[in-house]
């Protein structure tokens, strides 16, 4: 069974948010609420300002504190490494997005993040949280993929949807073979610098495992202790090192 | 068992306005949350989670373990004295945490879903899980103690051990709702291995707070209570309610002191805290609380200004440790704003209502004022 992971060379990122609209597309997100997000920070003042970016999806984690908190295992982790929520269990209490150090899980039952409020313009049928016109045609609650239902959380599934039917065996889920570019998660697939990565990261002849051990890849927050399935391809330096402190971010 | 002196207090007028604030509260919380859903609440992906429903939730429940605490001091650990305030303090252990679990029902996604869903998918290293698991264990135990003195029966075996059971469940239950806080290592004011003892300390100090102004509701006014009341009133209570609450605010103060002198990032939330005239008007409230408690005067007033100001301590608590944006980017530069919509006040007056009429009804019918025969 693989262990599905992630290399983003944050050398190649350009910042242009194509990996965020696909998630959105894909995965029916309302706006601003995006799976995976570009984050950009500016620090400085005029007249040098710097901007800085940092691309985050959900880090799929060996140790997920959000299945750790979830009360009713709502938030799972399946065979091949893929951190989901089971929407037909989800309660709603929102310890899991207390519990995330990354700040990736959403609660759509709430006010829109961007106005105008589009869930009212296309409004759900039943218990889903909206009508988007894009919508794909899959709707797998137990794996938490579709239309996200009222009063639950959701969160990044590696497009699961995806992933899940690809041939067994295979290394890397690489966009430029014609044969497995359906199984790509959207944010890789569209990734124009082809600054991501995605493959089994215990299969040691995988593209991802060798750029994590060639270019030494590194984890955001790895003091956590959660240990993401994301690396990060820095050239050198920490994970996350566009991200300010807060502390800093107070000061500028 | 002994009935005393039915109390002459104001307990009508209590029924009323409790019912007038669980009616407008309802109404208003209803309306906004059936048209509107949970987007009647502040809370919101890009900032805070938990908001005041889950302040609400806190205060109530660990209210509850308090008044167990007060209770068991005479049912449990023998000390006569404190019985005549004890069969209130276990009906109001019950009302408080109805309280707090009708708060957290209405900001739950899918309260209903939680009675089949946490039993049959039981996560065993979720400190929620046990918590939740824990106050319904306590709810039963509790209702299943007050019939038994509500009976007569104070001192059997089988009472004795029910009310053992049920303390040391409350105790459970307020110590894991802290490690459902304490056990946060990313989110750095929460974070600490002794939250739950806060929890329990701080428990024991609304419950205090809250059996001494029933007590003093029960019957309006000193002289109108009953000789064994009075005594307790006038002495023990008090004092140990003084040395509590005096220990209590040192308490406060390390932790407030501790997160300005510290340079980790995310407790820069304390100079926020710090800045905003709450903290200082909850410091206000508890000293002051301190004195009139040595004074002895007052009591009613201190137990008012003691329940105010742990109040906004678990406000300062539960949303002080959201206020730090968790990878946001420009959206959120620096701590999240945060203040909670006029749906989330409605659920703190609803909360405050069911204790007043729940205490109220329970003074009517229960004859709360009971104490032992021998």
């Amino acid at each position: 069974m693989a262990k599905w992971g992630m290399v983003i060379d944050l050398e190649k990122c350009t910042g242009c948010q194509a990996c965020s609209t696909a998630c959105q597309m894909e995965n029916n997100r309302l706006p601003g609420e995006n799976y995976q997000d570009v984050l950009y920070y500016t620090e400085g003042k005029q007249p040098t300002p710097t901007l800085k970016w940092f691309p985050r999806p959900c880090m799929h984690c060996e140790e997920p504190s959000c299945m750790h908190v979830c009360p009713t295992k709502a938030t799972y982790k399946t065979e091949d490494g893929v951190v989901l929520i089971d929407w037909d269990k989800c309660i709603g209490c929102k310890y899991c997005m207390i519990a995330c150090p990354y700040g990736v899980r959403f609660y759509t039952d709430e006010k829109a993040l961007i106005e105008p409020n589009i869930k009212q313009v296309f409004k759900g049928d039943g218990d889903l949280s909206w009508n988007p016109p894009y919508k794909g045609p899959q709707q797998d609650p137990k794996h938490g993929v579709g239309i996200q239902p009222n009063g639950v959380v959701s969160k990044c599934n590696f497009c699961y949807h995806k992933i899940s039917k690809a041939p067994k065996g295979v290394a890397d889920l690489d966009e430029s073979n014609p044969e497995l570019v359906e199984y790509v998660p959207a944010c890789v697939r569209t990734c124009a610098p082809k600054a991501r990565y995605f493959g089994d990261l215990d299969n040691p002849n995988s593209q991802v495992s060798r750029l994590i051990s060639d270019k030494q890849g590194t984890r955001l927050l790895d003091h956590t202790g959660n240990k993401p399935q994301v690396y990060y391809l820095t050239g050198g330096g920490a994970a996350g090192s566009a991200v300010p402190g807060t502390r800093s971010n107070k000061k500028a | 068992m002994a009935t005393q002196a039915q109390g002459s207090g104001p307990v009508s007028a209590v029924l009323m306005a409790g019912l007038a604030g669980l009616v407008i509260s309802l109404a208003i919380a209803f309306m906004n949350l059936l048209s509107g859903g949970h987007s009647a609440f502040n809370t919101g992906s890009d900032g805070v989670s938990w908001g005041l429903p889950v302040v609400n939730y806190v205060f109530f429940a660990l209210t509850s373990t308090g008044l167990t605490l007060v209770s068991s001091l005479a049912m449990t650990f023998g000390n006569k004295g404190w019985y005549p305030i004890a069969k209130r303090c276990v009906w109001l252990s019950l009302v408080t945490l109805v309280a707090g679990f009708a708060s957290l029902a209405l900001e739950l996604g899918h309260p209903f879903r939680m009675l089949w869903a946490i039993p049959l998918n039981a996560q065993l290293v979720s400190p929620l899980n046990w918590m939740g698991i824990f106050y319904a264990v306590f709810l039963v135990l509790g209702i299943l103690k007050f019939m038994r003195i509500h009976n007569g029966d104070w001192n059997s075996s089988t009472s004795k051990q029910i009310g053992v059971a049920a303390l040391v469940t409350e105790l459970l239950a307020g110590g894991m709702l802290g490690m459902a806080f304490g056990a946060m290592a990313m989110r750095p004011m929460w974070y600490g291995n002794l939250v739950p003892l806060y929890f329990i300390l701080t428990a024991a100090c609304t419950g205090a707070a809250f059996a001494m102004l029933v007590t003093y509701l029960s019957y309006g006014s000193e002289e109108a209570m009953p000789g064994q009341v009075r005594s307790l009133m006038q002495g023990a209570l008090p004092t140990a309610f003084a040395g509590l609450l005096g220990i209590t605010i040192l308490v406060i103060g390390y932790r407030t002191v501790i997160g300005l002198w510290s340079n980790a990032d995310g407790l820069q939330v304390w100079d926020t805290i710090v800045a905003s005239p709450w903290f200082w008007i909850e410091a206000a409230l508890l000293i002051g609380a301190f004195w009139l408690l040595l004074q002895r005067r007052a009591l009613a007033l201190a137990s008012v200004m003691v329940i105010g100001g742990f109040f906004i301590d678990r406000y300062e608590f539960v949303i002080g440790g959201q206020l730090l944006p968790l990878f946001k980017g420009s959206w959120v530069p620096d701590l999240i704003a945060y203040t909670p919509s006029t749906t989330e006040w409605m659920l703190t007056l609803m909360a405050f209502s069911i204790v007043l009429v729940g205490w109220a009804l329970g003074e009517r019918m229960f004859n709360l004022g009971a104490v032992p025969r021998d």
